[in-house]
């Protein structure tokens, strides 16, 4: 909350991207959308059970006459709670052509299994 | 004169009266429930666009996340500049379990016509980061020019 409001202070706003949460070969997938968004302004963040994702975007610098605005400006910034179930060190990220793909693995232990019945 | 849709901030809308109240709320709770862009189709099935005028060009700047070069189509007819395109869904990920899903896919398309023609030969555009952005420079004659008038002083 206060690095929300820290953020809000020296920009703008923030901004809630659009994201897609889904569940793929043992891995939960986040997939959110953050046009304007650079590898290097990129920060993601795990603190215990939250998982903070803030992308600064470069403020449109052009000076002419705005004929049209609706692209919103300001940063983006969410935080997920994330539970034990997920592997803290088996987190990654990657960003292509705006759409960050953050990929939580799920901890073995929690992975649903098979048990084999040894007939006697 | 050309028509450019002018959207007006100021204009009283009694539902921004409770959006707002709603994001005040939320911001109390510290809640992200709601997301402030609905992303690519935040406007009635369009991608977001600002439109800025420069002496010499136009910019059009778009929001495209996600979207490959191949599928995004940019015409022009004399002042009318086209953008169209489409945003497919992986294949892979459909075989997932959805917990939440808020970006949409699809085509979609938008139709802006400029205020003055455009050298539509020397139209440029680049996609960076998921940001479209198209530079398309004024006809010569409709660059604002600056006249020198000489004044001749009488009676010398």
């Amino acid at each position: 909350m206060a690095e929300k409001k820290q953020i809000q202070a020296k920009s703008k706003r923030t901004l809630r991207a659009c994201c897609d949460v889904y569940e793929d070969d043992g891995n939960i997938i986040l997939r959110l959308e953050m046009p304007g968004v650079t590898k290097d302004k990129l920060d993601i963040k795990i603190d215990g059970n939250e998982l903070t994702i803030h992308g600064a975007r470069q403020e449109i610098t052009e000076t002419g006459n705005i004929l049209m605005k609706e692209i919103y400006e300001g940063d983006f910034y969410q935080k997920y709670v994330i539970d034990d179930t997920i592997d803290r060190s088996k987190i990654n990220a990657s960003l292509e052509k705006g759409l960050l793909t953050v990929t939580l693995g799920i901890k073995e232990s929690e992975k649903p299994r098979k048990i084999n019945v040894v007939a006697k | 004169m050309a028509i450019i849709r002018w959207k007006k901030n100021d204009m009283y809308d009694p539902w921004s009266e409770l959006s707002r109240l709603q994001t005040e709320i939320n911001d109390l709770f510290d809640i992200d429930r709601f997301p402030t862009t609905s992303g690519l189709f935040d406007r009635p099935v369009s991608p977001a666009i600002d439109v800025i005028e420069n002496p010499d060009n136009y910019k059009v700047i778009s929001e495209l996340p996600g979207i490959e070069l191949k599928d995004i189509d940019v015409s022009i007819t004399s002042n009318v500049l086209t953008i169209k395109g489409e945003k497919k869904e992986d294949k892979e990920e459909k075989k997932g379990k959805y917990y939440r899903k808020e970006s949409l896919s699809g085509g979609f398309q938008r139709t802006l016509s400029l205020p003055t023609s455009v050298e539509s030969e020397k139209v440029q555009a680049e996609l960076k980061n998921g940001i479209l952005t198209i530079t398309l420079p004024k006809k010569e004659e409709a660059k604002p020019k600056q006249i020198t008038v000489n004044i001749m002083e009488e009676g010398r």
